[in-house]
């Protein structure tokens, strides 16, 4: 049997007027990638941010390994810390370096003892190809370093599942290469993982199902062979057009 | 050798005795109103209807009606209505704690606002519980950030001390007055005084200065 690790049923966030997520239901197992695309505004980051108990839905039951998360008492930051996120900006702790910005889960949120915080923290950075760069600050890092620790942050607390917001959306072109190759690593080596983003590249070569949205909800669900070949929905298929665009020779 | 100056040696204890107290006043009020600043600042940002409706009230209190009539307010007005005595000295600290704590909430509020809303959700996805992200994530960071602000908190808490003399207090004004009075030499006092008055103060900003550059991280400044 496979087994759940997240899944969101009939998700609706609602901010005013606006409806950002309307009635989304979506549903990861373990070691599964599942790719978000869809235009910027099609409720993908609210969605995202409700999946990892960053907001609560409007209505509807998000599921963490079976468990309702709000209709039991449990505590939210216990769970939050099983559920790595990793934002479009990199938002580090710009007080902190590199290593204290992942140690600060472990000390805190896990406990672990100053010596296995930086034994593990330094190994995570290590993953992310960021070991050399520990004692930098944030503001000391470029915008893709800082991305890298910040999945570096995220996958040190052994999360069951990371999710990625547009992890690359606010990075220039030739930094985006080495914060995909981390992911695709993290990918190849069974790591759960919801990412949202506009990267076809990366989402055709490790995605196990594309999910396309627009206006808060799930328009298309696909294996990325048939996705990217055949978009069975008008909306699907213009939204690549436009992305594909100015890329040739993918 | 007899100069115009000379009467102040004469007088030394009464100068440093006043002067001590103002340095010991300014230094406590300025670290109870830290204090109470972060305080009313998390409040104003995290609490609820009533604790942001009170926490405003106090601030506007402090910071919208003169330094003098608080004094009057603590050391005559509430102590007559409540049948009680109060001494001088912990009249003026209390008066000039909360005066300092309503303007430092002021800065401490802008500097944790400055910590932006990604590095607490950030904080929240790693499981980092409401208390455990003021601690680590936004009061470190807003403390640094206020260090410039707190040159003027400290300058107008320093001064602020000579308002002290109305309620009786010997501090170095009143000192001042009190040598004036028995040399006939109101001039050269209060010359004195002033002067005294600014290598004080300008000792506590360099110090300040020198603080904030140990303290200071690469690309924190860049926040205010």
């Amino acid at each position: 049997m496979v087994a759940r690790v997240l899944e969101g049923l009939d998700v609706w966030k609602v901010y005013g007027k606006t409806v950002a997520v309307a009635g989304v239901t979506i549903g990861i197992n373990k070691g599964e990638t599942k790719v978000i695309i869809g235009p910027s505004g099609s409720g993908k980051s609210t969605l995202l941010r409700c999946l990892g108990l960053l907001e609560r839905p409007t209505k509807g039951r998000i599921l963490f390994e079976g468990t309702d998360v709000y209709a039991s008492k449990l505590d939210l930051s216990k769970l939050r810390a099983k559920i790595g996120f990793v934002f479009q900006d990199p938002s580090l702790f710009r007080h902190l370096t590199a290593l204290d910005n992942v140690k600060l889960g472990l000390r805190r949120v896990l406990g672990l003892s100053e010596d296995e915080a930086r034994r593990k923290a330094l190994e995570a950075l290590r993953l992310v190809r960021m070991e050399e760069w520990a004692d930098h600050y944030p503001a000391q890092l470029s915008g893709g370093q800082q991305q890298r620790v910040g999945i570096a942050r995220a996958i040190a607390m052994d999360p069951d599942i990371i999710i990625f917001d547009e992890p690359t959306a606010s990075l220039d072109i030739e930094l985006k290469w080495e914060v995909i190759e981390v992911m695709r690593d993290l990918a190849k080596r069974g790591t759960t993982m919801l990412v949202a983003t506009h990267e076809l590249h990366f989402a055709r070569e490790v995605a196990d199902e594309i999910i396309f949205m627009d206006h808060g909800k799930i328009v298309e669900v696909a294996p990325p062979e048939e996705f990217f070949k055949r978009p069975k929905t008008e909306r699907a298929r213009r939204f690549m057009a436009r992305l594909l665009g100015g890329v040739t020779g993918w | 050798m007899v100069g115009p100056f000379d009467f102040i040696l004469n007088y030394s204890h009464v100068f440093i005795e006043g002067f001590i107290v103002s340095v010991e006043v300014t230094l406590v009020s300025v670290f109870i109103g830290l204090g109470l600043g972060i305080l009313a600042a998390i409040g104003d940002l995290y609490g609820g209807r009533i604790t942001r409706i009170i926490v405003n009230a106090y601030v506007e209190f402090f910071r919208g009606s003169p330094l003098i009539a608080q004094l009057f307010v603590f050391y005559f007005a509430i102590p007559s209505l409540l049948n009680f005595i109060i001494d001088p000295v912990l009249a003026g600290l209390i008066v000039l704690s909360l005066n300092s704590g309503a303007y430092q909430k002021g800065y401490i509020k802008g500097a944790m606002e400055a910590v932006f809303k990604d590095q607490v959700m950030a904080a929240m996805s790693i499981g980092l519980k409401t208390h455990q992200i003021l601690l680590y994530v936004v009061i470190p960071q807003a403390l640094r950030i206020v260090i410039p602000a707190w040159s003027n908190e400290l300058a107008s808490m320093a001064k602020s001390t000579a308002a002290l003399l109305v309620i009786g207090i010997r501090e170095f004004t009143s000192a001042s007055k009190t040598v004036a009075a028995q040399t006939f030499k109101p001039l050269e006092t209060y010359a004195f005084a002033a002067l005294i008055y600014f290598i004080w103060i300008y000792t506590m900003l360099k110090i300040l200065d020198i603080v904030y550059e140990r303290v200071k991280i690469p690309g924190l400044e860049a926040v205010i």
